[in-house]
C-alpha cells in the first residue's frame, strides 16, 4: 500500500497507542471520583492537557478538550454574532459561521487571505475573525500575524471610541500542527483548533486554546467539567494518546518539514512527466510541506483514483467530507478555478509512511493512468 | 466501434454486470448514473454517494465512460407528487412502476437518445423478445411487475442484458470479473424508500392527524390512529390494539379519517373475486396472442360499441406512457375477453383469470389488494400489461 492521503487521516502512532492503553483498562477510573486511583487519573489527565497545550505555547487550563476539530471550531463560532471567515475554511467553520452571521473573505489565486478584502469588512460589529493557519486542500499557509495585526489595531481603534464590541481571531489549525511552529501568544490568536486526528493521535479528539478573558457559549451542558464550556466525562485516554503524538510530533518537526519538502519536490518531478501537462496549485513558498494538489485539466480525477486503488495507491480529490458527498471543492472554485480544472484535481498528502521509493513508483503510476484515460478521452 | 448503449448503472451487481456484459458484446457503453434522491429521512441515510461511486469505480474498472443524470426535480415532481396525491387520497401507489414509467424508460431514454444512444439498458430481470415483454429467466427475480406501464417505443431501444440470466449466475460472474460490488448488500427500496421507510417518509409530509381506530364488524370504537393517510389496507401492523387475534385494516373513510379494522379473516371487505383496473396498459399485438375467449356472456360491456374503446386507458388519473391501451379485436359481435395469468404484488404467485378490459375476475377468492396497487397480467412468459387496482 502507498497511502498519500494524510491530510485526510493520519494512522495512530505506536507511542500514542500504548500512551492510552492503560486508561482504556486498568486506569479507567472517573477523574472526578474521590479515591486516591481516580486522582491519579486525574492527574494524568491534566498533564496530558499540559502538554498538549505547551506546543502551542498556552497553559493546560486554557485548553479545552473537544471530540475533534469539528466540534472546537463549533464552540470557538457559537457564542459569535458577525463572522468574517476566509471563503476557503473547513464545512465544520462555514456552516457554524454562516448561522451566526458568517461574511466570507476572499483569498488570492493561491488561496492566500485578500488583506485589502479583509480590512474592508472588518466593520465594527464585526466580533470574530476565522482564518485557518494552514488550508485543508491546498495546505495554503496563512499570513496569520499579518492578520491579527490587523486585528489588533482595530481592537485598538474601537477603544479609543468607545466601542465595546470584541473582537476575537479564531485559527483552524488541524492541518498545520504537525508542520508549524506554534505560539497563540506570538501569533495573536484567541482561540485556536487543534485535532488529533491529523497528528496520530485518536480520531475523536480535539481541543480548542482559549485565551483569557474570551466568552464562549457551551454546547454541551452537564457536570461542568472543561471549565463548564464542555461537559462530560474527560477522555483521559484520548488527551494522553493526543498528548503523546502531539508532542513527538513537535519533536522532529524540523526534521518532517525537510523530508516532506523533498519528497514532494520528488513527486512534482516526476509528475511533470505526465504525458498531460500538470498544474501544481498553490504557491509553494507558503503551503505545508506535505502537500502536493495538482490538476491535470481534462482528466476526471476521481476516475484516476478508482484506477490506483486497484493497485492500493490511495490518495483523494479534496476534502474527504465533500468528496463523498459529490460536492465540488468550494475551495478550489474561490482559487478561481474552472469545473474542468476542478474535476481534473487531486491532492496528494505525504506523511510518516512514505519514502522516496513509495513516492516514485506512486508518480509513476499516476501518470500511466493519466495517460489511459487521456487516450480513452480522446478514443 | 459498435453501436452506442446507454446503461443505467445504480452502483448495484445487476446492472455492474449488464454494463460488464454490453462491453463484451462489443458495444459502445456509457454507463449512467441517475441522479433522483438524495435527501437523507429520518433513520435512513441515503446511500447515494456511496451508490453513484460503486456505479463509477465498476464503469472506471470496465474502461467505459460515465455520466451522472440529475433527475431529482423531475422525479420529485413525477414520482414523489404522484405518491403523496395517492396515499392522500387514501391509496397505496407503487412509486417503482411510476419511476420506471417516468424517469427510467422515459427521461433516461430520452436523454440518452438526444446524446446518441442506439440503445438504453438496465439491469432488470426481463426480457425483450420480438418487441414484446417477457418474464426474466429467473422467476425468483423477475421485475416485469415493475416495468409493465413501460412505453412501446422505449421498450423497442431497450437492452436487458441479464434477463437470461438466473442472479447467483450474476453475481458469481461480477466476482470472476474482478467486480468489487459481486457480494454487495442489495438496496432496501428500488428507487428510492423500502417498504420499512414509507411510514417515515410519509411522515415528513403529512401532519399527525388524530383519528379512530374502528372496528368493522361491531362499530366498536377500539383505539386511535395517527392519521389514516399512513395505513394500507391489510395491514396488521402498528395498530396498537392489543389483544387476542391481531387485527388488520379492511377499509379507510380518508375524508372522516377513520381507519376500520378486523380480526374477522372472513370479513367481506377481505376478500373478492372480483377487481376493478384503471389506467389499464394492454401491451401491443396482444391479438396475436390467442389468449381471448369467444364467448363473450360475462362480459359486462355488453355491446361492440363500447368495445371499440376495450381499455379505458388514458382518462384516468395516473399520466399514461406514449402507449395507449389497444383495441384488441374479438370476434365481430362479441366482446372478447382475456384468459390472463395475474400478478397482484412483485414476486407474488400468477393467478388465473379472466379480464375484459375492466374487471378482472377470479375462479377462486382472493384477498382484496390495497387500491393504488398494480395488476400486471401475463400470457404465459408475455407480460401483456395491467392496470391499477380501483
Amino acid at each position: 500500500m502507498i497511502y498519500l492521503d494524510y491530510a485526510a487521516a493520519t494512522p495512530m502512532s505506536e507511542k500514542a497507542i500504548n500512551a492510552m492503553k492503560p486508561y482504556l483498562a486498568e486506569d479507567f477510573f472517573n477523574p472526578s471520583a474521590p479515591y486516591l486511583a481516580a486522582k491519579k487519573v486525574r492527574e494524568a489527565y491534566e498533564d496530558a492537557k499540559n502538554q498538549i497545550a505547551h506546543v502551542i505555547g498556552a497553559k493546560g487550563n486554557d485548553i479545552i478538550m473537544t471530540a475533534g476539530a469539528t466540534e472546537a471550531n463549533n464552540l470557538a463560532l457559537s457564542g459569535a454574532s458577525h463572522i468574517l471567515y476566509l471563503i476557503t475554511e473547513h464545512d465544520s467553520v462555514r456552516n457554524i459561521a454562516r448561522a451566526h452571521g458568517g461574511e466570507e473573505i476572499a483569498v488570492d489565486k493561491n488561496g492566500i487571505i485578500d488583506l485589502k478584502d479583509f480590512a474592508s469588512k472588518l466593520t465594527d460589529d464585526v466580533d470574530m475573525v476565522s482564518v485557518s493557519l494552514a488550508n485543508n486542500e491546498l495546505g495554503t499557509i496563512q499570513p496569520i500575524v499579518e492578520i491579527s495585526e490587523i486585528i489588533k489595531k482595530a481592537r485598538l481603534s474601537r477603544l479609543e471610541r468607545g466601542i465595546k464590541t470584541p473582537l476575537y481571531l479564531h485559527s483552524d489549525a488541524s492541518q498545520a500542527l504537525n508542520l508549524v511552529n506554534i505560539s497563540v501568544a506570538r501569533m495573536g490568536i484567541d482561540l485556536l483548533t487543534i485535532n488529533a486526528a491529523k497528528v496520530y493521535g485518536p480520531k475523536g479528539v480535539g481541543a480548542l486554546y482559549v485565551a483569557h478573558g474570551v466568552k464562549l457559549h457551551p454546547l454541551t451542558l452537564g457536570g461542568g467539567q472543561e471549565n463548564g464550556l464542555r461537559s462530560g466525562t474527560e477522555n483521559v485516554a484520548g488527551a494522553v494518546a493526543f498528548a503523546e503524538a502531539i508532542a513527538d510530533a513537535h519533536e522532529h518537526i524540523n526534521g518532517n518539514r525537510k523530508k516532506y519538502e523533498k519528497l514532494s519536490e520528488i513527486m512534482r518531478r516526476e509528475l511533470l512527466d505526465c504525458f498531460v501537462e500538470p498544474v501544481f496549485l498553490g504557491s509553494r513558498k507558503k503551503q505545508l510541506a506535505n502537500f502536493v494538489p495538482v490538476c491535470f485539466p481534462g482528466i476526471d480525477a476521481e476516475r484516476i483514483i478508482f484506477k490506483l486503488e486497484e493497485q492500493e495507491i490511495y490518495l483523494s480529490t479534496g476534502a474527504a467530507c465533500a468528496a463523498s458527498k459529490g460536492e465540488k471543492s468550494h475551495v478550489l472554485k474561490a482559487i478561481g478555478l474552472s469545473d474542468k480544472e476542478i474535476n481534473g484535481s487531486l491532492r496528494i498528502s505525504l506523511g510518516e509512511g512514505n519514502n522516496e521509493e513509495q513516492v516514485v513508483t506512486a508518480a509513476k503510476a499516476i501518470c500511466k493512468v493519466v495517460g489511459e484515460e487521456y487516450a480513452r478521452i480522446n478514443g | 466501434m459498435g453501436k452506442t448503449v446507454y446503461v443505467g448503472m445504480s452502483g448495484g451487481v445487476d446492472s455492474s454486470v449488464s454494463a460488464l456484459l454490453l462491453k463484451e458484446q462489443g458495444y459502445n457503453v456509457v454507463g449512467v448514473y441517475m441522479k433522483n434522491w438524495s435527501r437523507d429521512l429520518p433513520g435512513m441515510k441515503c446511500p447515494w454517494a456511496e451508490d453513484l461511486a460503486d456505479a463509477k469505480r465498476v464503469a472506471v474498472k470496465l474502461g467505459i465512460d460515465f455520466k451522472v443524470f440529475d433527475f431529482e426535480k423531475e422525479y420529485h415532481d413525477k414520482v414523489v407528487n404522484y405518491m403523496l396525491a395517492e396515499f392522500k387520497a387514501g391509496r397505496t401507489p407503487n412509486p417503482d412502476i411510476m419511476c420506471n414509467q417516468e424517469i427510467k424508460f422515459k427521461l433516461f431514454y430520452e436523454v440518452s437518445m438526444e446524446q446518441g444512444a442506439d440503445f438504453i439498458a438496465t439491469g432488470h430481470y426481463a426480457r425483450v423478445k420480438d418487441g414484446k415483454l417477457l418474464r426474466a429467466a429467473d422467476e425468483n427475480k423477475d421485475q416485469t411487475y415493475f416495468l409493465y406501464r413501460i412505453s412501446e417505443e422505449a421498450l423497442s431501444h431497450t437492452l436487458f442484458p441479464i434477463g437470461d440470466m438466473l442472479k447467483p449466475d450474476v453475481k458469481k460472474l461480477a466476482a470472476e470479473k474482478g467486480l468489487h460490488n459481486a457480494y454487495r448488500k442489495e438496496s432496501m427500496g428500488v428507487c428510492f424508500v423500502g417498504d420499512v421507510g414509507m411510514d417515515d417518509f410519509l411522515k415528513e409530509y403529512f401532519p399527525v392527524t388524530p383519528g379512530d381506530i374502528i372496528d368493522a364488524e361491531t362499530g366498536e370504537k377500539l383505539g386511535v390512529h395517527e392519521g389514516a393517510v399512513f395505513y394500507t389496507i391489510g395491514q396488521r401492523h402498528g395498530l396498537n390494539i392489543g389483544g387476542g387475534l391481531p387485527y388488520y385494516v379492511v377499509s379507510k373513510d380518508m375524508d372522516k379519517n377513520i381507519v376500520f379494522v378486523s380480526k374477522n379473516l372472513n370479513n367481506k371487505e377481505i376478500w373478492t373475486r372480483e377487481l376493478k383496473l384503471t389506467d389499464v396498459v394492454l401491451r401491443t399485438n396482444i391479438s396475436e396472442l390467442g389468449v381471448f375467449r369467444s364467448a363473450a356472456a360475462r362480459s359486462p360491456l355488453g355491446t361492440c360499441e363500447r368495445s371499440e374503446d376495450l381499455a379505458p386507458a388514458a382518462h384516468g388519473r395516473l399520466p399514461l406512457g406514449t402507449q395507449t391501451a389497444r383495441r384488441a379485436d374479438g370476434p365481430a359481435g362479441r366482446d372478447p375477453e382475456l384468459e390472463v395469468l395475474v400478478r397482484l404484488r412483485h414476486r407474488a404467485p400468477l393467478i388465473p383469470a379472466s379480464f375484459d378490459g375492466e374487471i378482472l375476475r377470479f375462479e377462486n377468492e382472493i384477498k382484496r389488494p390495497a387500491s393504488g396497487q398494480s395488476a400486471v397480467l401475463y400470457d404465459g412468459e408475455i407480460c401483456l400489461g395491467g392496470g391499477i387496482i380501483e
